[in-house]
């Protein structure tokens, strides 16, 4: 593929000089700077800074934000506090997923959505088509903004340092307004690694004009290096969102998925009143689903990857693989799969057909790391020990 | 010799798919991945070898590497029956990143006759035509 067709994100100068660089989405982005498995952990244990500009940012405005946004999405909005956020899904009639999209609201009649980076056009289309009778306005801004994840036990402590407002009163999904490095920057309380961290919206920047986003991925640098900060690639992300169990729009769903066969029926809300898919999900949730997403964890040596068959102990194939790798946290092979509800328990042994061999597996509960250990939700402090 | 980042030992035969060949004295042959391969794939985490005792052609997949990112087939540079496996590498993985061309090596395959393999190194490179071939990678 031509290089020069690629796009790029306001920070893709330092990437350039500092990654091996990969297509994503028609980006160009870092694939890693040092190594997968050193940013891995350095998010695991102290902290890393991610560039994910390449996201689409839409924001949706008016009067009638909030009933549309009911109307298209799965989750319920009007629960939603200003300055809060959640997680969310877009679907098709047949409940068939979109995308899953995360909802910021800023104030009452004023929404930032976070679609995927493959789906951004597709969603916008789907958005504006379905916004006629409703009066509200959407706009795409993701190409005047730049997004940064700062993730793990130490991204609190390394961003107060720099932040004009003390964040450790943020509770997790909440938003806030501050400056760092002088920049100002929306603050939110969330990402897609499993640890505790924020996503920061740096306004006014573009490949054009890249100097605030630049300024902010500096000071946090700078910041955080001595407690091992370090820059982290799309490998890192997709290696800490697979232990932590989140599903990878496009690889563990799609629209011939339901949320209630991803595993994601807590975002949708049958509660508030009728919305794109409801029938379909309402239908599935009384037939019961035929197949559920699970993890499993291969418990001899091998590296699951996208595809592979799932056998159950008599060898019939009962599933396939929707992505896997190598886990640099627990050393083995870890993996998401579509299998039959009946052999989606923690604790059924079933199979993965490698590539010539056949390697036991078992299925194992999200996260797939011990949640007292690591995650925002630990109870034990990090860095910790002798 | 050495291109850019990357060691190109003389005396070795290379694929297009980076693997190499080295003939031993006794007529087997020695195989592995390069350093160009090494350095590419990264943080080599798992390997699947080939069983001993197996007959395999020139330039079918014959293992596979797994870095954290993706899974890799490896080629067999030149026909015969894969006589010793390195089982080492399945404990230590990351021997084939520190040490493609020493203890990285991946197996060793005895050809069906002297004439089959002198006929087979004919399609493998040279250190200097593999040399100028990934220099070539590099620059495109």
């Amino acid at each position: 593929m031509s290089q020069a067709a690629l796009r790029r994100t306001p920070l893709h100068g330092f990437h350039v000089k500092r990654a091996r660089m990969t297509e994503f989405a028609g980006f160009e982005m870092p694939l890693w700077y040092e190594g997968i498995i050193p940013e891995h952990m350095a998010v695991r244990e102290a902290a890393g800074i991610f560039d994910v500009s390449h996201m689409g940012r839409f924001l949706v405005e008016g009067p009638g934000a909030e009933a549309f946004l009911n109307y298209v999405l799965t989750n319920d909005v009007s629960a939603l506090e200003p300055m809060s956020s959640h997680y969310s899904l877009l679907c098709n009639e047949r409940g068939g997923i979109l995308d899953d999209i995360f909802v910021l609201r800023l104030a009452e009649e004023r929404f930032l959505l976070v679609p995927n980076a493959a789906t951004r056009e597709k969603d916008l289309a789907w958005l504006l088509r379905h916004s006629k009778g409703h009066d509200v306005r959407i706009k795409d801004i993701s190409d005047q903004s730049a997004l940064v994840a700062v993730q793990g036990p130490r991204a609190l402590e390394v961003l107060n340092a720099l932040s004009s407002v003390d964040l450790s009163g943020v509770p997790r999904y909440g938003l806030v307004e501050t400056e760092i490095a002088s920049v100002p920057v929306l603050a939110s309380r969330t990402g897609y690694t499993g640890e505790d961290g924020f996503e920061l919206y740096i306004w006014d920047a573009s490949p054009e004009k890249p100097e605030r986003a630049l300024s902010v991925w500096g000071a946090i640098l700078r910041a955080g290096e001595p407690v091992g900060l370090k820059p982290c690639g799309l490998g890192a992300r997709d290696t800490l969102r697979l232990e932590a169990g989140y599903p990878l729009y496009g690889s563990d769903m799609d629209e011939h998925t339901t949320p209630l066969e991803a595993r994601l029926a807590f975002a949708v809300k049958m509660d508030k009143g009728p919305f794109i898919g409801r029938e379909a999900l309402e239908a599935q949730m009384a037939e019961g689903v035929k197949r559920l997403r699970v993890g499993l964890r291969l418990v001899e040596r091998g590296v699951p990857r996208a595809g592979m068959p799932v056998l159950d102990p008599d060898g019939r194939e009962i599933g396939r693989i929707t992505s896997g790798t190598f886990s640099p946290l627990l050393r083995c092979g870890i993996a998401m799969a579509y299998v039959p509800p009946e052999l989606a328990e923690p604790g059924t042994e079933l199979l993965v057909g490698l590539r010539g061999r056949r390697a036991r597996a078992v299925v194992v509960k999200f996260p797939f790391y011990d949640k007292t250990k690591y995650g925002w939700k630990r109870t034990t402090q990090a860095g910790g020990g002798p | 010799m050495r291109v850019g980042d990357y060691e190109v030992p003389e005396g070795l035969y290379y694929t297009r798919e980076h693997e190499w060949a080295k003939v031993l004295e006794d007529g087997t042959v020695l195989t592995g991945i390069t350093d160009y391969a090494q350095k590419k794939l990264h943080e080599i985490v798992n390997i699947e070898l080939p069983e001993v005792g197996v007959e395999v052609s020139q330039m079918q997949p014959f293992a596979s590497v797994d870095s954290v990112k993706a899974t890799s087939e490896i080629y067999a540079p030149v026909s015969g029956e894969v006589v010793e496996a390195n089982e080492a590498l399945l404990n230590q993985p990351e021997l084939l990143n520190q040490d493609p061309y020493g203890q990285g090596w991946i197996a060793r395959i005895k050809p069906a006759s002297p004439e089959k393999l002198q006929e087979e190194l004919k399609a493998l490179m040279t250190a200097e035509q593999y040399a100028k071939y990934i220099e070539e990678l590099e620059g495109s």
